[in-house]
């Protein structure tokens, strides 16, 4: 027993890291909160949906960007699609690049979009790992038998 | 302009010591900073003032870009003025001297040639009269040798005695006839072989003429005839021997007639060679003429004499000499003519030097030891002439050469210049050298002068010209220099504009940027507060320092709201929401907040609405609540005691005018004039607005504080504008607040301003125009308290509002009695009861105390049949301090079967009075302030009580629990009012008018309202089954189990933002949102969202691109109870819509039938979806568009599905638009859970 508390602690820990290093915010919480019985695997099919997703978007990204003459509309879209995924999960930081990004787009600046292309992978693979171990820690949690703190 | 500087500069530096390479801008600066320096000192004076300025104003505006380029800018004028200068300078001093020397050279050239010509034909003229004077003598000579041949051949070889003398005589008279036909001779001498001599002498200086000869008996023929050729080689000795052999030779003098040649004197002997030159056979020692200048004892002047041999007619010997003197006299005397017109000098020498002739009248001659001499030109008595010899002695030698002729002109002789010219005569025999000295005065005097006076006025001219010149280049260059200075300060204008507009609108720019991110975390603080609140294990003081820790959030939210609120206003992004709101209300609330603070410092705030006041209006309520809040905040920051009043009137309708009896009277005066004047003002406006069914409503914000110096009434309304500066420092605050507060008016079509005032204090009047509801079946429904027979005993502290609920009381027909502290209380209490137990006995007793009339008003009472009589008691009119309330208590208690008491409490009444008041049951309890809304309240609750126990008489069964409801309904209320106390105490007041409505829907009050829905009610019931659940916990007064009444006052939230007033929910829910954030947050409670399916039932299309919002939204809305429907994009949406359309046209009804609570007609007219959640951006069709397509094709019909926007945008224009396309209501993503239930809730209320 004192394993699971230990990871139950570890779990908790870890999560209040995620929220104290401003990459996860209150709508991740949220999400938390929505999950219940009907829905037991809601937060990780949400996650997953929005790796997906994003990872979609990057692509799309790094190619419209790569064109001679840069579409900004079609990246501006792609940007706002992702901040608005990237917000519903509670993914701050992408978030907040992306608004970063929006203006870029707005100044035609394809050298400011490539930078901030780059940050919000970088800060796209940062969510990702982090919250790939964080349902890692859940999975183990559950399969040494303790429950999910909340 | 720059161009030509630079032109001028760089021409400047070619004038200038500065070595001129192309200009680099740094060498260019020093250029400029070494000409701006060098610049002052020839400027006068002027240049460095402007230049102090200049800088001076840099330094002011600290523009250094653009200072340095008009610095240099400015020095290049200096500069380029300086060159022109300099060039002018130049140019008039070329001019000048060009000028002068031409004239004078020119002039001087001409002048020498004449005076060239002139010396040379003066000096010409002498030299022609000598030559002529030697062509005469070698003339006579000649004609003497030829005479003479003549006579020796006649008489050849005289033997005799007699005809030597016959031949002597013929001789004679042959050189008489020559020498009378030639005046100028000196002398004639035929000097014969034998040495006898004959000649001719003319003394021109006595005019007389000789003959003279030698004695001819010493010479015989004989001997003379010896001469043979031998003795030619030794003729030098003959003619010596026989001159100087005759030493005993006597010679005759005969004076002779010159004209005639006759003999008019006596002979008389003189010594030979005295008189004259004979010349002799020595001077023809070849046997040919010969010509020498000689020098007569006599004479001072020189003579000329030539001499010729005559040879015997077989030319073999020599017989005679002939010899011819003439005097050079006369050239003298012409030298000497011409030197009287001319002036100067002229003199000939022979080629020795030896002077022959001068214009002066200096001897020739000198008389030394040794004998008569001719005189050296070096050493005349003339000091002119020997200067001048000397110095051509000096320059050219003694040999003159034959060629040279030479022309001096600046030879100087003491403090004259003169003129000196030499000409070379070439005679033969006689060489001669003639000298002209003239003064150059004499011939260039004049020129000169004019030359010298020339130049004077030339320079002097030219000075002129150079100094108007200077004059006009520094009056041009000065309106360029200005004009220069002028476009500097206008650039840097310029710049400095361009920098204050671009920093302006980086202003709003970061502002409606950071509206967003200033909200955000603010709004986590806020709900991380709630959580904690939520929590159960806080103790007591955790617990009220977590709520006053949300407050002070609460109060930080506001006021970043009220900076991005100017923003939003300044850079007109503000939009005014146009929802139907009860401004009576929400005015309530307003002050029962504000009363809080007021108790604080013994101010008491009033609100003082009149009845015409519509209930409700459209507009936007969370921002005239702005508007009240700032003003009354504002003036309780400044009264310190003494009231607040907040007055409001309608101004639309005529009756406005009845309503002024009212106020108080010493109001009333002011009050006339100035609403004339108001209505002057609104007249317009109403015309205006009766179209548009809008109202004035006029206020009024009255409060005792320092108030507001008149010359400031204007300049409070500017932004970071204070009275006072030291209100800073003493209250704090933005100086925003009223900024804001006239902002808002005027974007409401009103306006604001500081009214005077009779009394001390700040007196601000606006007024609003609002537009009346729609439907416009607003009432002023009352109860007519009147028919009750009510008696009304106010005990209030506050003067002020007791006054004013008095007044209003005795209007609508309530008996008044007043008292403003216990003792008062007291005495009417027992007059009023005394009194009506022992009317009879001693009525009179107690009413000494009484002021008149209030006795009168006793008896009306008295008189009165069956009065009610309620007591509203302030309990500040309590001794609270000590232990003596309790006493008071049990002294009222007395009364407590013969009237009805109404405790006002105050918001920080603690529990045991409470308490101990419910203990004597005594549940009417109101919070401070009281206001017309409460008033009406508590008499309600009495007037039912009477009711109630009317009832009870006729039927005792249904007594017990009829009375049962009515205190738990009425503790209920208490107890809410208790619980909210805090810092909503509006919410409360809402509350509890609610839940005494939902009890007694069958009352009048609630009768206004006319269109309560079932679904409402259901949940009104639903909800106060809850109530009554936990109604056990309620009595218990454990201070944990407040918070668990937050959620009923939740609750009721709930069904009061479904209330059916027309309003926007969105807007309603952000408004309650912005005053009570307590209460968001707290539904985040899992047991909130458990207890509730709130949306059950409910279909819900959403069209949202992004999955995992999709899946979110979706989560969230079906745990919630909803179902829900959910499409990729716009298109889908539309097309899902009108494929459920098509559906429901053949299964209408059936679909819906599990939906009891909606009427018939609603089920007829609902869509297939009840609401839409649609993301605003999308592929393929964005929200926009969708909602356009989906309202077009409800056109016509009575369809209105409600349409949500899911929005990323937080900005109020893009809410603007949201709405302009026909969507309802506005979420912001992500989204906010408890936000987008009420919403959703609201809207599909307000459908149903």
């Amino acid at each position: 027993m004192d394993g699971v508390v230990q990871l139950q602690k570890q779990l908790v820990d870890y999560s209040a890291s995620l929220f104290d290093e401003g990459i996860l915010d209150e709508q991740f919480n949220q999400l938390q909160q929505l999950q219940d019985e009907s829905n037991p695997d809601f937060v990780v099919e949400v996650v997953s949906l929005f790796f997906e997703d994003s990872e979609r978007l990057l692509n799309e990204l790094g190619k419209a960007l790569e064109q001679q003459t840069v579409d900004f509309k079609k990246v501006d879209a792609h940007v706002h699609q992702l901040k608005g995924s990237s917000s519903s999960i509670g993914a701050q930081r992408v978030q907040k690049l992306c608004i970063g990004f929006r203006n870029y787009c707005e100044e035609l600046n394809t050298e400011g979009c490539l930078k901030c292309l780059q940050q919000v992978k970088h800060e796209y693979s940062l969510v990702k790992t982090k919250l790939e171990t964080l349902f890692k820690l859940e999975r183990q949690l559950i399969a040494a038998g303790g429950s999910i703190p909340t | 302009m720059e161009k030509k500087a630079d032109e001028i500069h760089s021409r400047s530096c070619e004038c200038s010591p500065t070595p001129s390479t192309p200009m680099g801008t740094p060498l260019r600066k020093v250029l400029d900073r070494i000409s701006g320096f060098a610049t002052p000192w020839k400027r006068e004076g002027t240049a460095p003032r402007g230049r102090r300025i200049f800088h001076r104003d840099v330094e002011r505006e600290e523009f250094q870009y653009a200072s340095t380029h008009c610095l240099s800018s400015y020095y290049s004028v200096f500069v380029a003025r300086l060159a022109i200068m300099v060039m002018l300078a130049i140019l008039i001093g070329l001019l000048t001297i060009l000028t002068w020397h031409f004239t004078k050279s020119y002039t001087t050239r001409s002048l020498n040639g004449l005076a060239y010509g002139l010396r040379n034909e003066l000096l010409q003229r002498p030299i022609v009269r000598m030559w002529n004077i030697l062509n005469s003598t070698s003339e006579i000579t000649t004609a003497q040798l030829k005479l003479s041949e003549y006579v020796f051949r006649r008489y050849n070889k005289p033997d005799t005695q007699a005809e030597q003398v016959e031949l002597y005589q013929a001789m004679r008279d042959v050189t008489w006839a020559l020498f009378a036909s030639r005046k100028a001779l000196n002398a004639i001498t035929i000097n014969y072989r034998n040495g006898f001599v004959q000649a001719f002498h003319r003394d021109h200086r006595s005019n007389n003429t000789f003959y003279i000869y030698s004695d001819i008996v010493n010479y015989s023929i004989s001997a003379s005839g010896s001469y043979d050729i031998k003795m030619l080689s030794t003729h030098q000795g003959w003619n010596d021997q026989s001159i100087h052999g005759n030493v005993s030779a006597i010679w005759y003098q005969e004076p002779l007639d010159p004209l005639t040649g006759e003999k008019t004197g006596k002979a008389k002997p003189i010594p030979p060679d005295d008189l004259i030159n004979i010349a002799g056979l020595s001077q023809v020692p070849d046997g040919v003429a010969s010509w020498h200048v000689a020098v007569s004892k006599y004479s001072d002047s020189p003579l000329l004499s030539a001499a010729l041999p005559v040879w015997d007619p077989s030319n073999e010997s020599i017989v005679a000499v002939v010899g011819v003197t003439t005097a050079l006299y006369s050239v003298g005397q012409l030298m000497k003519e011409l030197v009287e017109v001319h002036s100067g000098h002229i003199y000939l020498t022979s080629q020795e030097g030896y002077l022959l002739a001068t214009s002066t009248n200096a001897s020739l001659v000198t008389n030394s030891t040794k004998g008569t001499n001719l005189m050296m030109a070096v050493d005349s008595d003339d000091h002119i002439i020997q200067m001048g010899a000397r110095w051509l002695q000096r320059a050219y030698g003694n040999n003159f050469s034959q060629s040279h002729e030479i022309h001096a002109e600046n030879f100087k002789f003491g403090h004259e210049q003169y003129y000196i010219d030499s000409f070379f005569l070439k005679l033969k025999r006689l060489p001669l050298v003639g000298v002209i000295i003239i003064p150059r005065k004499n011939i260039m005097g004049k020129v000169d002068e004019r030359a010298f006076k020339t130049l004077v006025i030339l320079i002097s001219a030219s000075l002129c010209i150079l100094f108007i010149g200077c004059i006009c280049i520094f009056i041009l260059t000065n309106g360029v220099s200005k004009e220069m200075k002028l476009r500097a300060e206008l650039i840097s204008h310029l710049d400095a504009r361009r920098r204050a507009e671009a920093s302006s609108n980086y202003k709003s720019q970061f502002l409606a940027n950071m509206s967003h991110e200033l909200r955000t975390p603010m709004a986590a603080v806020i709900g991380l507060l709630d959580i904690l609140i939520c929590d159960d294990c806080l103790t007591n003081e955790q617990y009220a320092t977590v709520t006053q820790i949300r407050k002070c959030s609460t109060a930080l939210l506001r006021l970043l709201n009220n900076i991005l609120d100017l923003s939003k206003v300044e850079s007109g992004k503000l939009v005014l929401e146009e929802a139907e709101f009860d401004l009576g209300r929400e005015l309530e609330g307003l002050v029962d907040m504000f009363s809080v603070q007021c108790i604080n410092h013994n101010v008491e705030t009033v609100l003082d609405l009149s009845d015409d006041m519509p209930k409700l209006v459209r507009g936007d309520s969370a921002r005239v609540v702005q508007i009240f809040a700032n003003l009354i905040s504002n003036s309780l920051k400044f009264t310190t005691s003494g009231h607040v009043i907040l007055r409001g009137w309608c101004e639309n309708s005529n009756n406005s005018f009845i309503d002024t009896g009212k106020f108080a009277l010493d109001q009333k005066k002011s009050w006339t004039t100035h609403k004339v004047k108001l209505k002057q003002q609104g007249s317009q406006m109403k015309k205006a607005s009766k179209k548009e069914n809008k109202m004035v409503l006029q206020f009024e914000v009255d409060d005792t504080g320092c108030g507001i110096d008149p010359s400031k009434w204007e300049s409070v309304f500017e932004s970071f504008e204070q009275a006072d500066p030291s209100t800073t420092r003493t209250h704090g605050g933005t100086g925003l607040g009223l900024c804001i507060v006239r902002t808002l008016v005027n974007k409401m079509g009103g306006e604001i301003k500081v009214v005077k005032k009779d009394g001390p204090g700040t007196l601000m009047r606006l007024y609003l125009l609002l537009s009346a509801p729609v439907d416009g079946t607003e009432q002023h429904c009352q109860v007519d308290f009147a028919n009750h027979s009510l008696v009304v005993l106010l005990a209030l502290r506050g003067s002020m509002g007791r006054l004013i609920m008095s007044q209003w009381l005795d209007k609508i027909g309530v008996f008044t009695i007043k008292a403003s502290e216990w003792n008062e209380l007291t005495q009417i209490l027992r007059e009023l009861f005394s009194a009506r137990c022992s009317v009879r006995n001693n009525g009179f007793d107690a009413q000494r105390s009484l002021s008149e009339p209030l006795k009168n008003k006793v008896l009306n009472i008295q008189e009165m049949r069956n009065p009610v009589f309620v007591i509203v008691v302030d309990i500040g009119l309590l001794d609270l301090s000590t232990d003596i309330w309790k006493e008071q208590l049990n002294f009222l208690d007395s009364f407590f079967g013969k009237a009805k008491f109404a405790w006002m409490l105050n918001h920080d009444t603690c529990n045991a009075i409470k308490m101990e008041l419910r203990s004597k049951g005594n549940i009417l309890m109101v919070n401070l302030p009281l206001y017309k809304s409460k008033m009406i309240h508590i008499l309600e609750a009495v007037i039912k009580e009477k009711n109630v126990e009317l009832q009870k008489k006729n039927s005792n069964g249904l007594r017990t629990t009829k009375e049962g409801d009515l205190h738990e309904c009425l503790e209920i209320d208490a107890t809410q009012f208790d619980i909210a106390s805090s810092d909503d105490s509006d919410m409360s007041e809402i509350g509890s008018s609610n839940s005494v409505g939902v009890f007694h829907t069958g009352e009048k009050r609630r009768e206004r309202t006319r269109k309560p829905c079932y679904q409402q009610i259901d949940n009104c019931l639903v909800e106060l089954t809850c109530v009554h659940s936990k109604e056990n916990n309620l009595t218990e007064k454990n201070p944990c189990q407040v918070r668990p009444n937050s959620h009923d006052v939740e609750d009721e939230e709930a069904s009061l933002s479904a209330e059916p007033q027309g309003e926007n929910a969105e807007c309603r829910e952000r408004h309650l949102g912005s005053r009570r954030p307590t209460l968001q947050g707290n539904l985040y409670s899992s047991k909130a969202v458990n207890e509730q399916k709130s949306l059950e039932g409910l279909r819900i299309l959403l069209a949202e691109d992004t999955p995992v919002l999709q899946r979110v939204a979706t989560i969230m809305l079906e745990k919630m109870g909803a179902t829900v429907i959910a499409v990729g994009d716009g298109l889908q949406a539309v097309d899902a819509l009108n494929c459920m359309l098509s559906a429901e046209d053949c299964g209408r009804g059936s679909l819906f039938e599990d939906r009891n609570t909606r009427s018939q007609t609603e089920i007829r007219g609902s869509p297939p979806y009840d609401l839409i959640l649609m993301d605003c951006q999308m592929p393929k069709m964005d929200g926009y568009e969708a909602t356009k397509i989906i309202r077009k094709s409800e056109a016509g019909t009575a369809l209105h599905i409600p349409i949500v926007a899911l929005t990323a945008h937080a900005m109020s224009s893009d809410e603007a638009k949201c709405l302009e396309v026909g969507m309802d209501a506005y979420l912001t993503k992500p989204i906010d859970y408890k936000l987008m239930v009420s919403t959703i809730l609201s809207l599909t209320k307000t459908a149903a």
